[in-house]
């Protein structure tokens, strides 16, 4: 339902979104995860047809953003929950989209009701309200016109923990009543916990991409034994390779299984033996966000 | 002996989300294949000049100006003054202070980022401006209308009160001058909006433009010859006149007109239409 086309956009020396290819499948929620200043925001702006591109295409429901058919009524779209007039009141926001979409006025107070926003506080101008509340209205402002397809830029930034159950829980029902869902995080765990399909881009380019269970299965094993060098040598005349831990421990590519037979062969006590965890995705992360970091400090 | 006190949490007051999540109900029907209709952007416009304080604190603010002047020119020489006179005073602070109301229809969604939100409900970013121009020359329209109104009241009532033998003498001319006056000024403000879609830029340059004129007009001989075809605030002055402009000043008028809306209009739609939504 999203197709994106080796899209590139550059500024001047800078490519803020390198040479990137995707789908985003409907009745599936997308995690485009990567850190701050990855390109996530620049590629869905290009999406939403408010960016030029430099080269390739982004197309949605089939067609470039720019030329559907009243879109509002398509795509649902929050890219930064802070862009509002600070003088309007929130019911007015929902009400000037409604007009342009088109839909009944009673929608503005079912999605008031819906994101939980008090009549009181709906009245309020926009100026007085938290992120919180401003993440709740532009969520209240993309469902407005019952798209068929969501792009949310970080909308979980500024809720609570509670709210962003409540943002997974909506995410989830949409997507499984047959929805396009795509949205961005800089946060692991978030997009782990409501994602199916996983693209995680850094530096503007796509480093990984595949459903959750791909990227987060084939971590291999953790193991952690009295004698891991003995462990480790073992398993070397196995054929299994296996790498010291950080923390202590080997990380082993291979079943647990395969694991505690050979060191039951080799007669090494363990301490623990399990499945790897999303290692794999978590570090080559990690990696990403630091070298993001240093970047930062340098500059 | 010494009390502890401990200060009671306070309650938020922010609401939030409900415990669950619901998703919303789908709209009845098939979803629109039509694009959406010119006069619902129209009418979307007319709103946002409205519904901030800023905008209606601007309308109240030449409605105040109006009042203020046809209140001095009433009791001025015991008002005094034929009707046209009085129309002028409603007309040149209106004139004034209109374009402004073009300036933030344009920059507004640019300098409060609404366009992120305009401009993906109606990517044909050139509609959404034409709406706003449309929007902002009806507003225009029904100042006038408005202030030719009050004028005429206030005419009447110093005839009334005052005992003023009246003059309601004034042509169609004069009528239609006054009114291209205001609406050329307007769609000045809407012309600097779009080329610079800066609120504070777009205002200041319109407000400096004419004094420069004026400044520079006075220090270097050439340039006085300049403005008498560039100037647009000398040029649509004769507008007031407008029966006896002559062949020259209609040409200066119109030079000035190309120049500082036309061209302005005709960059800034194509640059609204590449710049970058952010």
């Amino acid at each position: 339902m999203i197709h994106v086309d080796r899209l590139t956009k550059r500024y001047g020396p800078f490519t803020a979104v390198d040479d990137i290819s995707f789908d985003v499948k409907p009745g599936q929620v997308t995690g485009f995860l990567g850190p701050n200043g990855a390109g996530k925001s620049t590629a869905m702006r290009i999406m939403a047809g408010l960016t030029p591109a430099t080269s390739g295409t982004a197309t949605v429901l089939g067609r470039a953003y720019g030329h559907l058919p009243n879109p509002g009524r398509h795509v649902g779209v929050l890219l930064d929950a802070s862009a509002q007039h600070a003088g309007r009141t929130g019911r007015e926001v929902l009400t000037l989209s409604a007009i342009m979409m088109g839909v009944d006025r009673r929608r503005v107070d079912e999605m008031i009701e819906l994101v939980g926003l008090t009549d009181k506080e709906a009245a309020r101008r926009v100026r007085n309200y938290s992120l919180g509340m401003r993440q709740r209205l532009g969520i209240a402002n993309a469902l407005l016109g019952d798209p068929e397809v969501l792009i949310l830029d970080e909308p979980a930034n500024g809720l609570d923990p509670a709210g962003i159950r409540w943002m997974r829980d909506l995410l989830r029902g949409y997507a499984n009543r047959g929805g396009t869902v795509l949205l961005s995080s800089h946060l692991l765990n978030e997009i782990e916990r409501v994602a199916d399909e996983i693209i995680v881009i850094g530096h503007g380019r796509i480093v990984a991409q595949g459903t959750k269970d791909e990227l987060l299965s084939g971590a291999g094993t953790y193991v952690r034994s009295t004698d891991d060098q003995a462990l480790a040598s073992a398993l070397a005349l196995e054929d299994v390779s296996a790498s010291p831990a950080a923390t202590g421990g080997l990380h082993v590519d291979a079943e647990p299984m395969t694991v505690g037979q050979v060191a039951a062969a080799a007669g090494v006590v363990l301490v623990e033996l399990r499945a790897g965890d999303s290692r794999g995705l978590e570090e080559m992360f990690l990696e990403l966000t630091a070298a993001t970091a240093r970047e930062e400090v340098a500059a | 002996m010494s009390t502890t006190v401990t200060a009671p949490i306070s309650p938020t007051t922010e609401s939030a989300l409900p415990a669950t999540a619901k998703v919303p109900e789908r709209i009845p029907g098939e979803r629109p294949t039509a694009g959406i209709p010119f006069g619902r952007l129209l009418a979307v416009e007319l709103r946002k000049m409205v519904d901030t304080r800023a905008g209606r604190w601007l309308l109240i603010g030449i409605g105040a100006i109006i009042a203020i002047a046809l209140t001095i020119m009433f009791f001025n020489e015991s008002g005094h003054h034929r009707f046209e006179e009085y129309l002028q005073a409603t007309t040149m602070p209106m004139a004034i202070l209109l374009p402004v109301v073009g300036i933030l229809a344009v920059t507004a969604e640019w300098s409060q980022r609404t366009g992120l939100v305009t401009y993906t409900l109606e990517p044909r970013r050139s509609r959404v401006t034409w709406a706003k121009f449309l929007g902002a020359m009806l507003a225009g329209a029904a100042a006038m209308a408005l202030s030719i109104a009050l004028a005429a009241v206030v005419h009447q009532a110093a005839i009334t009160i005052q005992g003023y033998g009246g003059d309601w003498s004034i042509d169609g001319d004069t009528l239609l001058g006054a009114s291209l006056f205001v609406l050329l000024g307007i769609a000045q403000g809407l012309g600097f909006g779009m080329l610079l879609r800066n609120t504070p830029a777009a205002i200041v340059l319109y407000f400096v433009l004419p004094t420069a004129w004026a400044i520079l007009g006075d220090m270097v001989s050439w340039l006085d010859g300049a403005a008498s075809w560039l100037d647009l605030n000398r040029t649509m002055n004769a507008l007031f006149l407008v029966d006896s402009m002559s062949g020259e000043q209609w040409a200066q008028l119109g030079t000035s007109v190309a120049a500082w809306v036309a061209l302005p209009v005709a960059v800034g739609m194509w640059m609204l239409h590449r710049a970058e939504v952010k």
